[in-house]
């Protein structure tokens, strides 16, 4: 029955159509842009009609249409034209650039929605503002770029990744947001394989509302990666490269040998409590020294970056290809700091008859990373060690015979004292030793060494459009990874403590990471006069984290050298170790669905649901669902609106949403018994014996984290040339998911996971943007800032805060609790210092301590008259209040001006660069300024080598400083040669620019760079300062 | 025609869709690999044994790990400094030397290390009655398990004072609210535990597959040594007198003085008859620096740090070959001098700065170097693994936690230092490196005791039974009524019920 009534349909519509085509006669035409250039693969239709068609090559189309018929004719990026027929038979169309604001498409998930209509607060990128910048990660590209996104490099070590924090911390625990690549959900091993130039754009998802179409992974925040794809029309060719150096902005001022060796003397003299009198330095002309910063930094780093791409395709198939290739060495110690990534991509898409079409995107990067080990560290590594090295050993004793009257002649005795190339050696500090070391003697028994990552992110395609409306659309995206490594250390010594090795080995580890996603959808779009209704529904299934890994270290080589160290070396079994892992999957299978409804672009509703299971949660709450809702009104388009100069547009949207993160490890549900409480028993080879027990009690209620967030947010154009973007949030983050600190007196070896904490987070996301043609000068200037106060307002019951990192032998130097912001600085008050034993008489010091002058007054703050631990108190926080960025492009005639600013404020950066354990440490020229007597200084303490008072050894004000800068980020200035002289090269463009990167940085910090990113940042301990950078650089189009 | 193969896709689609999200459930369900669910374990004897193990593991802290207890307890006595490379270096360390410890300086790892011992013996103790196992191992188990919890409570209580006592293992509820048990409520429990386990340790061990494990003798020797502390003198003379036997000769365990001293310390003469109860570490768990001091670091890291640093042998000078250390526990001046003379200087203390002074070696003086450093314990060239991990962290010498000349002399010291079994036991110690018997009392017992277990980690202890600490130590800052205890970490006191010892506050 159903058979036969289909056919009969088709019968009837048949001929319906041949009817039609009675009436028709042939049209034909050019379309072309607003330089009156063809445009390739417009759309012309016929309005009301399924009858269409596309312009070739030339711009030309031919099309059949009732003479009284209107013609819909439109351009990715061009507004549509709707043109009357009006019986005649040739059209041609010019088309003009759609207004920016009006028809810019978002991304918002499984598909994209016109900004106009969005309800959201979705920030995006989009690529000619990243394009011919100096960026190495996609983390940079944001950075300063969207507001509500907070960015801070993790190391200036080349291909470091950053920190990126979505409006603020939203949990206790990964706060880093879920990246999505064409749709594939890259979850771990992080996004530096992209090659930032291949990217179309990139959507942040803010609010809930948003959020909520990934659910239970959303919460810190959704991060939708497009990449270019082709358009159709004529093969264009793009490439640019630039190639530049790069240098360390700035340098600390440390003691010299002579400065340092009365401070050494004078902290002898203070520390003295008997026996034997014996001056460190009796003499202290010892000249300049050394200065270790000169030895760990270059002025001359290498830096260059070429990218080429061709793109096109016809009605039927588009693709885009592109290679790259970035090779850029560190400023700190470049033959054990650089970084190298070669990029290749291929994407594509073809429509297979009517209904159906298909694509793909496919990018390998190849990464090889030298790194220096140590990019925030005090536990050894370069900087740590330039800044905490005696500057009276020698560099390199070019001279043996001096050897003897060295204090430490048994350092240099032995056998394995590292040598330059010369076989001079390096020299060794008596004084300075634990984790530091010389750097050259670092660097010698580093080289060779390298990590290395190949990724492969792909996605494929299936798309049906059976009606008018209709779409089902299947992708398949995974994302393969190798990564892994390669190290020598020969047989060295560094020094007493360092890990000195009597023999040599030599080691390799490979990984292998799989993950990958399955996701079908349909939606239907219905515009039934005015109402505009989009449904979507889908499916999607999850797996990542399916890896190994192993290492091999073959020990005892029969040479000494990288280069000649080898696996084929003859090796017996017993000089062979290795290990070997399995990953624990994680999978997530997710059903949703979103209504967007809008009436005339006028009245906007958007509902999402999500619902999620995942295998990280407890068998009592495997799943969670994640709803959102939000409204948007457009008061420009109703009736009683007049027209204006003042607001031509605005439209206020609001919404609210739950989202959620099961970013935790797995298991943290079962109360598993754990290996490896081992114990040597028995004779014979003395072999261990693993032993078991169980690490903590387990806990079935686990379940995900879920943030709630209310968004009002408004968009408007202003006296025509300005437009404004405005929200405000309120996201309050509860169940948070934290390790239980047990009492260490519980006797558990691990701590169980808990949905105990909650947390919340209000801020403002402004941006504004000014564009304005002033005769031949086109600029445009636009800013973003935001606010973020961060509150927590619950630690969970079994406890009154939590800590955070600590520092050295300080303990942890942040902690939060309810009211208090997530981690902020936690210590003591110094009051200036006690000048004479007068003051300290009636002061309150710590109990059983003598107090001496020139030790810090602490603040009473309980004033029960002594100094305890509680007269501790919260000391500012490591996360900016504010950040924020400026971009000016300014263009005129054939040349073009960019400068990029970005910084933050309202934050505290803890200066914790010298070793405290370390008594004989070098310090910074701010110690010339220490109290060595009555009235010599009322901020620095005496220096001594004992501390009773805890005058550095305690967690005060006295490390922190402010940490609110501005850096111009990048200035740029092209030019490019008119298209009359290049056009007879073939050529579409051909741009000449210079790039100057971080080349100024305004702030009151004393390290070498403010911008320091971590899990919790603002903390140095010896950060690796990002390059200041100078490139040239060429674009050419074909 | 197009339609139906549409349709026919379409339901493909739906169909792929329902099929996926039907079978979800089971599809989250993800097992652990290699790893045993607390549910599903202890199943048999060899689950039981792995739990046996686990307990074990902590007695490494006497000399595993940057924060053990040998370092730490000799720097707090007046026969070592704290050494190492400067006033800063372990902070721990340091100011446990110079008396200015408090609840943030002292590691937390020396309290809750041992209530992780006490954890994993309570867990043994409450499976073990429902493992279908061979009883008379399982009565064996008991036993350890229970001498293992008294021999870490005896170490908490020895240097807390008062501190959370129980013996089975806290629930939820009742971690934050548990509170201080009085010292004198943990000995007791202690002896509990030790009385009940002596009758199910074995007499004797066999070593090739036992060694490391406790026999009924150490369990005697940790009774006594829990009775000592208290004073309870009478008791604890009849419990060394059962771990003793005749002075000179062969116990009952078979354990006997070795005949030269020096032989005590050649790293693989490990459990000899003189050892009761011995630490064990071994260079086969390749410990490195970023596990170093984990639960699977088996390394013995006194070695190296109480190694010279910096240390080289002149060529041919025939100097030994001493590992280069960190040169923590440098000997004070004053045990040099109480050595000097003694048959067992040479075994116990090395005169680097002698060397150096001669030209034979060189070294780079640490802190508070005098010159002198721990030779029981001094690194070899000789014994640097040649496995992997780390060479400085897998040194295997085993350190002795109880040996026959301490139960002796503790013996002697019960008996007050009198009579004629105190003289026989003090002169089987000195006959040994031939020493010629002197008239034995308290003090002489506590002279014995200090030159022939220098170094051990003994010396601080037998200063606080003695009552000589406060003045002995007041020079370096020891305060009577406060230092004879430990401050409770300050991690313990935060967010519980659990008080800080008052004289820390």
């Amino acid at each position: 029955m159903k058979f036969l009534k289909l056919r009969f349909f088709h019968v009837i519509c048949l001929l319906f159509a041949l009817n039609m085509w009675a009436q028709e006669t042939a049209i034909s035409g050019q379309v072309t842009d607003e330089a009156g250039l063809p445009v390739p693969g417009a759309s012309v239709l016929v309005k009301g009609t399924q009858n269409s068609t596309s312009t070739d090559f030339e711009g030309k189309y031919q099309i059949t249409a009732d003479p009284n018929a209107t013609l819909v004719i439109s351009f990715v990026g061009y507004a549509t034209i709707e043109e009357a027929v009006n019986s005649r038979t040739t059209i041609n169309l010019s088309l003009v650039p759609a207004t920016q604001t009006l028809d810019e498409v978002v991304v918002v998930g499984y598909g994209t929605q016109k900004k106009s209509v969005v309800t959201g607060a979705i920030s995006s990128v989009k690529a000619k503002d990243l394009e011919n910048m100096p960026l190495t990660t996609v983390g940079q590209s944001l950075q300063g770029r969207t507001s509500g996104v907070y960015v801070a490099q993790n190391a200036g070590q080349p291909g470091s990744g950053a920190t990126i924090r979505v409006r603020g911390v939203t949990s206790f625990n990964n706060n880093d947001p879920l990246w999505v690549v064409d749709g594939v959900i890259v979850d771990n091993g992080g996004i530096n394989f992209l090659n930032q130039s291949d990217i179309e754009s990139i959507e942040v998802l803010k609010d809930a509302a948003s959020q909520a179409i990934y659910g239970a992974r959303a919460a810190t925040g959704v991060i939708i990666v497009t990449t270019k794809k082709g358009k159709a029309g004529r093969i264009s060719v793009n490439y640019n490269g630039f190639g530049g150096v790069s240098r360390a902005s700035r340098k600390l001022d440390l003691l010299d040998a002579s400065q340092y060796a009365t401070l050494r003397n004078e902290q002898y003299a203070n520390g003295y409590s008997g026996g034997n009198f014996q001056l460190p330095f009796p003499n202290t002309d010892l000249g300049k020294g050394t200065d270790w910063q000169d030895v760990i930094f270059t002025d001359s780093a290498r830096r260059t970056q070429h990218e080429l791409s061709v793109s096109g395709g016809n009605d039927a198939s588009t693709f885009y290809m592109s290679v790259g290739l970035t090779d850029q060495e560190g400023i700190v110690m470049p033959s054990i700091s650089s970084y190298i990534r070669k990029n290749i991509r291929l994407n594509s898409t073809h429509k297979i008859g009517k209904y159906v079409s298909v694509g793909q995107t496919l990018g390998y990067s190849n990464e090889k990373t030298v790194g220096i080990g140590n990019t925030n560290g005090e536990f050894g590594g370069p900087l740590a060690s330039a800044i905490n090295l005696d500057p009276v050993t020698p560099v390199v004793i070019t001279d043996p015979s001096i050897i003897p009257q060295l204090p430490n002649p048994g350092d240099y005795g032995q056998e394995f004292a590292v040598r330059d190339g010369n076989g001079n050696l390096y020299g060794i500090s008596k004084d300075v030793a634990n984790e530091m070391s010389n750097p050259l003697a670092y660097a010698k028994v580093r080289e060779g060494n390298y990590g290395w990552a190949d990724n492969f992110v792909g996605n494929a395609y299936l798309e049906i459009a059976p009606l008018d409306g209709l779409k089902l659309r299947s992708t398949v995206g995974g994302k393969l990874s190798y990564w892994g490594s390669e190290s020598f250390t020969p047989k060295s010594y560094l020094n007493t403590n360092q890990n000195n090795q009597s023999q040599n080995r030599l080691s390799r580890q490979t990984n292998k990471g799989f993950g990958w996603t399955i996701e079908n959808t349909v939606s239907y779009n219905k515009l039934i006069s005015g109402h505009n209704i989009t449904v979507l529904g889908g499916q999607g299934a999850y797996v990542d984290n399916d890896t190994y890994g192993q290492e091999t270290t073959y020990l005892n080589q029969p040479v000494n050298n990288h280069g000649d160290a080898s696996f084929n070396w003859p090796t017996s079994t017993d000089n062979i170790i290795g290990w070997s892992n399995t990953g624990n999957k994680h999978i997530v299978t997710s059903l949703f669905a979103r209504l967007n409804y809008d009436y005339n672009e006028k009245y906007l509703v958007t509902g999402i649901i999500r619902r999620d299971g995942s295998s990280r949660f407890g068998s009592n709450n495997k799943y969670g669902t994640f709803p959102s809702f939000s409204l948007g009104w457009v008061p420009t388009k109703e009736d009683f609106w007049t027209q204006n100069n003042v607001v031509s547009s605005l439209k206020i949207r609001g919404g609210y949403g739950v989202v959620g993160s099961d970013a935790i490890g797995d298991f943290a549900y079962l109360a598993l018994v754990g290996g490896n409480r081992n114990y040597t028993i028995g004779q014979g080879d003395y072999n261990v014996t693993v032993g078991y027990s169980p690490n903590a009690p387990s806990n079935p209620d686990l379940k995900w984290e879920s943030t709630a967030q209310a968004n009002i947010g408004f968009e408007a154009a202003l006296f025509n040339d300005f437009t404004l973007e405005f929200d405000w949030y309120n996201k309050k983050t509860s169940d948070i998911l934290q390790g239980v600190r047990l009492p260490g007196y519980v006797g558990a070896t691990g701590e169980p996971q808990g949905n105990v904490a909650d947390m919340k987070n209000t801020g403002l996301d402004m941006s504004l943007t000014y564009r304005k043609t002033i005769g031949g000068l086109n600029l445009s200037v636009s800013g973003n800032a935001s606010t973020v106060k961060n509150e927590v307002t619950s630690v969970g019951e079994d406890r009154t805060f939590n800590t955070g990192p600590g520092f050295q032998s300080m303990g942890s130097i942040t902690r939060f609790e309810v009211g208090s912001a997530w981690n902020e600085f936690y210590g003591f008050v110094t009051d200036g210092i006690f000048q004479n034993q007068a003051e300290i008489a009636g002061a309150a010091v710590p109990d059983d301590i003598e107090v001496l002058p020139g030790d810090f007054r602490f603040k009473d703050l309980n004033g029960d008259g002594k100094i305890t631990e509680a007269d501790r108190q919260y000391l500012g926080t490591p996360i900016p209040k504010v950040t924020y960025g400026v971009t000016v492009n300014l263009e005129y005639k054939n040349f073009d001006l960019t400068l990029f600013g970005q910084g933050a404020a309202g934050h505290k950066i803890f200066q914790g660069l010298r070793r405290l354990d370390i008594t004989p440490a070098n310090w910074q020229t701010n110690a010339l300024n220490r109290w060595n007597g009555e009235g010599t200084s009322n901020t620095y303490p005496r220096i001594s080598t004992v501390d009773k008072n805890g005058n550095f050894t305690r967690m005060s004000n006295f490390y922190l400083q402010k940490g609110d800068y501005f850096r111009v980020k990048i200035v740029q200035l092209g030019y490019s040669l008119p298209s009359d002289i290049i056009a007879q090269a073939g050529l579409s463009k051909a741009r000449f620019y210079v790039t100057g990167e971080n080349l100024f940085t305004f702030t009151k910090y004393t390290g070498y760079d403010p911008e320091i990113g971590g899990n919790v940042s603002g903390i140095d301990r010896g950060y690796y300062p990002q390059a200041k950078s100078f490139m040239m650089g060429i674009n050419l189009s074909f | 025609m197009k339609t139906r193969n549409l349709k026919r896709n379409f339901i493909a689609a739906a169909a792929a869709i329902t099929l996926f999200s039907s079978c979800s459930d089971d599809y989250l369900v993800v097992e652990p690999k290699g790893s045993y669910l607390e549910d599903n374990y202890y199943k048999d004897e060899a689950q039981a044994y792995t739990g046996i193990v686990a307990a074990y593991d902590v007695v490494k802290k006497q000399s595993g790990g940057f924060e053990n207890m040998i370092t730490i307890l000799n720097a707090g006595s007046d026969d070592f400094y704290a050494g190492g490379g400067n006033a800063g270096d372990g902070a721990g360390i340091q100011s446990w030397s110079n008396y200015t410890i408090n609840p943030t300086l002292l590691p937390q790892s020396y309290w809750s290390d041992f209530y992780q011992g006490v954890f994993r013996a309570n867990v043994l103790l409450e499976k073990l009655p429902d493992i279908p196992m061979d009883e008379a191992v399982k009565a064996r188990f008991t036993a350890e398990a229970k001498a293992l919890r008294a021999y870490y409570y005896f170490q908490l209580v020895s240097m807390f004072g008062d501190i959370p006592l129980y013996t089975t293992n806290l629930l939820p509820d009742q971690f934050y609210t548990i509170t201080k048990s009085p010292a004198a409520e943990v000995w007791v429990q202690i002896e509990k535990d030790l009385t009940e386990a002596i009758p199910g340790l074995p007499a004797t061990l066999n070593l090739a597959t036992e060694a490391g494990r406790l026999n009924r003798g150490a369990g005697q020797a940790i009774l006594g040594k829990v009775y000592l502390f208290q004073h309870k003198n009478t008791e604890a003379a009849a419990q060394f007198a059962e771990v003793n036997g005749t002075p000179g000769q062969t116990n009952q365990y078979g354990n006997r003085l070795l005949t030269n001293f020096a032989d005590l310390w050649l790293i693989d003469n490990k459990y000899n008859t003189e050892s009761i109860f011995e630490c064990a570490h071994t260079k086969t768990s390749n410990a490195d620096w970023d596990w170093w001091g984990s639960s699977y670091d088996e390394g013995n890291s006194l070695n190296v740090m109480v190694g010279p640093r910096g240390y080289s042998v002149t060529p041919n000078s025939g100097a030994p070959n001493y590992r280069t250390g960190w040169s923590f526990n440098p000997a004070t001046l004053d045990l040099v001098s109480v050595l000097t003379d003694d048959p067992r200087m040479d075994a116990t203390l090395a005169n680097v700065g002698g060397l150096a002074a001669s030209g034979a070696a060189a070294y780079s003086p640490g802190y508070m170097d005098t010159g002198y450093f721990l030779k029981k314990f001094m690194p070899k060239t000789t014994d640097v693994t040649d496995g992997g991990g780390s060479p400085d962290l897998n040194f295997r010498q085993n350190t002795y936690i109880i040996r026959l000349a301490d139960t002796y002399l503790m013996e002697a010291e019960a008996l007050n230092g009198t009579g004629a079994r105190a003289q026989a036991l003090l002169d089987a110690v000195r006959a040994r490196v031939g020493l010629a018997s002197t008239p034995v009392s308290l003090d002489a017992v506590y002279l014995e005791r200090r030159k022939e277990l220098a170094g051990e980690g003994h010396r601080w202890h037998d200063l606080i039974r003695s009552g000589k600490a406060a003045a002995i130590l007041a020079p370096r800052g020891f305060v009577a009524g406060k230092h004879e205890h430990w401050p409770v970490p300050l991690r313990e006191t935060e967010n519980t019920q659990v008080t800080q010892n008052p004289v820390y506050n």
